[in-house]
């Protein structure tokens, strides 16, 4: 008996180590390509550092933070963010799970045919479908503007407006983002016990009820996924907005994210100071995730 | 459970924070090897790597912007004439673009991992230089050279910080407006452009074509001043200076938009509040030529001889003019092309680098060919008249009298550039333009 432990216990290590070694690569590539930049970032964040001065960036404890928070085009930029995040995540999430809760019953091909669809312009080129969408938003010859003057209407400045370039962004992010939720609430939906919702309308319960009794406890983990994957992209949102409108009209665009890819690579090539922005914006991404994880874990079921 | 959910948390802020910290720890420059020594750097003397003097081969990585025109073959061309020429060395071209290259470059740059040789402009080559990612250059302008290259704004151009020559100039052109003729002859607006002689016209002509331009909508907007992106923003700059014989930068050296600035800015603001121009607040200069080719706008403020090839269109003639100014006597910006060679701590690479630019700027056969292939004028005097009979040529060439001060290499330059497109969105958006104008000083010069 001691024996056979003995040599299980060995068995174990054995197998440890070999999980081990099956994770090293794994490792190396998070540990050499997320964590040490990570790190050398919010190092970077509370120095000088610049193009200008490579070797020499020097240690400012919180200047850049300070120069942050006093910085009205920072402060611009971080509205912006907030607004297209509170525009994009309660939208896509609620659109995803409406055309998931309206397709995961139909027949397999159906199905597929409007999985493929939504998902379409996820595996589409951003760059692609952002000059199909300038094309449309074009003011003088866009399709957009077509239809409108074609209806005797007046044409619309689109991106070219500081009031209307926000939202042509989130409906771009919105179009971009749907796809793999909607693959995700199709198979979620399809993996709620049958014999849960067939018993509630034995019982008597609607429709309603009888999504957010049982369906929706049963997806919950699917939506906080959606949700904090799509928090992030929205958070994240750069390569539309470069490709577009470059942060304008009047930073009506720019992100905390834009803005950090403009300080450091095109503007003051500030490298501290980015690093600072890159810093601020990934303690509210994770306040953001954090905030999810607690409210809507409250509704997972275990 | 608990430590499951703390796992799963802790992955998630990870990826969180390394995501969004990604645009920035590209470029931790504490992380990169130091390409930049305190002292200024010196031309290689000896080889102190494998190479030309040990009979090795050496290799070189050359990057080039399209200047010699997008996917010509005439970089590969010069190479394989080079290395026959030179069988120690081998050159391995990158060719990159003017929407990513920059941030190719300053990525390369922090990371160590430059090319060994750049063909672009001053602006950013000085700037290079200065940071002390570049071999000085000044060996190579010796007397025989310097008594060849008789503009000396050419030269001024190719200096960094205590007069150290970081560019090897090889051609150089206007910048100037470009028209579309049809629409301004079926508008009737072609009686205020001057199309005789060197073609130079006032700002009054300018505002009356604007608005014939207007009024007759043969294109859907007369002109579009583009101030979305500081790409081609140059064009912009040299349309409010030139309306009032303004500068960009004052007497005492410091970037100032003065009175006659403010006074043209007024007159642009005006015209796009009577539709007479149009402003483009997400449009860089490659949208706006966009838009003149396919005749959406009658004019383009960032024509230049390597847009003309760029933006050719055989569906409407498209004619050359100066910028507008008030006394009709144009300060009109210039381009200058040319050759840097970066740091790379070996001297081999950076001697064979030096050789390959002499051979494509300065090779009886290969240097006149490399000039016309940039569709510009030799920096070299001894080089002549390369386009013999084009008359186009040399009406661009005549107007290198009306060359004004070349600012590029000016410090902050690069800071300057983002206000002054913002300060150009923020005229057009009805702001005073005097506080605009005062703003800009004030950010500039800080």
């Amino acid at each position: 008996m001691a024996k056979g432990s003995k040599r299980s216990l060995v068995l174990q290590r054995r197998e440890t180590g070999v999980s081990y070694l099956f994770l090293l690569p794994a490792l190396i590539f998070f540990l050499g390509f997320v964590i040490y930049p990570m790190l050398m970032g919010i190092i970077t964040s509370f120095t000088d550092a610049s193009f200008a001065n490579q070797s020499n960036g020097k240690f400012i404890a919180f200047d850049n933070y300070i120069r942050l928070f006093n910085d009205p085009v920072f402060k611009k930029s971080a509205v912006n963010t907030v607004i297209i995040v509170v525009a994009a995540v309660p939208t896509v999430t609620a659109f995803s799970l409406w055309v998931g809760s309206a397709i995961y019953k139909m027949k397999a091909w159906t199905r597929s045919f409007f999985r493929c669809v939504f998902y379409l312009p996820v595996v589409t080129g951003s760059v692609a479908v952002v000059v199909v969408w300038k094309w449309m938003f074009d003011k003088y010859n866009g399709l957009f503007n077509y239809v409108i003057k074609a209806f005797g209407g007046k044409p619309l400045p689109w991106t070219e407006s500081a009031t209307m370039a926000i939202w042509c962004i989130i409906i771009i992010l919105f179009t971009t983002s749907i796809g793999q939720p909607i693959v995700l609430y199709v198979a979620a939906l399809g993996n709620v016990d049958n014999s849960l919702v067939e018993a509630a309308q034995v019982d008597g319960a609607t429709n309603l009820q009888t999504f957010w009794k049982i369906k929706w406890p049963s997806i919950m983990p699917t939506t906080l996924y959606v949700v904090i994957i799509t928090t992030i992209n929205s958070f994240q949102c750069f390569a539309l907005i470069q490709l577009l409108t470059r942060g304008g009209p009047l930073y009506s665009t720019s992100t905390v994210m834009y803005l950090l890819y403009e300080t450091a690579f095109i503007t003051s090539k500030d490298f501290g100071y980015a690093d600072a922005m890159g810093v601020v914006l990934a303690i509210v991404i994770a306040i953001f995730s954090a905030i999810q994880f607690k409210v809507m874990n409250g509704g997972t079921t275990e | 459970m608990n430590l499951k959910k703390t796992l799963a948390f802790a992955l998630s802020l990870s990826m969180a924070v390394s995501m969004a910290g990604c645009g920035g720890t590209g470029s931790a420059p504490s992380t990169a090897p130091s390409t930049a020594p305190d002292s200024q750097p010196s031309a290689p003397a000896v080889s102190d790597s494998g190479g030309g003097a040990t009979g090795e081969q050496v290799t070189i990585k050359w990057w080039a912007f399209p200047t010699f025109g997008v996917d010509s073959g005439y970089e590969e061309e010069v190479i394989a004439a080079f290395e026959k020429a030179n069988p120690d060395v081998k050159v391995e071209l990158t060719t990159i673009d003017f929407t990513s290259g920059p941030e190719q470059l300053t990525s390369a740059i922090t990371a160590g991992t430059a090319p060994d040789i750049l063909f672009d402009a001053p602006g950013r080559i000085i700037e290079y230089g200065n940071a002390g990612n570049l071999v000085a250059l000044d060996d190579m302008f010796d007397s025989a050279y310097l008594a060849d290259v008789t503009n000396q704004g050419v030269l001024e151009a190719c200096k960094g910080a205590g007069g150290t020559y970081y560019m090897y100039p090889i051609s150089s052109s206007p910048f100037y407006m470009g028209l579309n003729k049809e629409a301004l002859v079926s508008s009737g607006a072609i009686e205020f452009v001057n199309l005789e002689g060197d073609r130079t016209w006032t700002t009054e002509d300018f505002q009356n074509m604007c608005a014939k331009l207007a009024e007759n909508g043969a294109t859907a907007v007369p002109g579009i001043v583009y101030c979305g992106g500081q790409g081609g923003d140059q064009g912009t700059r040299a349309l409010v200076n030139n309306l009032y014989s303004s500068t960009i930068v004052g007497s005492d050296g410091k970037w100032n938009i003065d009175a006659n600035g403010v006074k043209a800015l007024q007159l642009l603001a005006d015209m796009y509040s009577k539709g007479h121009l149009d402003a483009g607040f997400s449009m860089a200069a490659a949208d706006e030529l966009q838009q003149f080719q396919q005749e959406t706008a009658a004019m383009t403020f960032c024509w230049g001889t390597s847009n003309e090839v760029s933006y050719a269109t055989e569906d409407f003639t498209q004619e050359a003019v100066p910028f507008p100014s008030d006394d009709g006597v144009p300060e009109l910006e210039y381009l200058v092309n040319g050759f840097c060679v970066f740091d790379n701590k070996d001297a081999a690479r950076a001697d064979a680098a030096k050789r390959f630019l002499k051979f494509i700027c300065d090779d009886s056969e290969w240097g006149p060919q490399s000039v016309i292939k940039t569709n510009a004028f030799p920096v070299r005097d001894s080089f002549g008249d390369l386009y013999p009979g084009d008359e186009h040529k040399a009406l661009l060439a005549s107007w290198t009298q009306y060359y004004g001060p070349y600012y590029n290499t000016k410090d902050g330059f690069a800071t300057m550039r983002p206000l002054w497109f913002n300060m150009l969105q923020n005229v057009f958006n009805g702001n005073d333009v005097q506080a605009e104008a005062d703003n800009f000083n004030t950010q500039a010069n800080a």
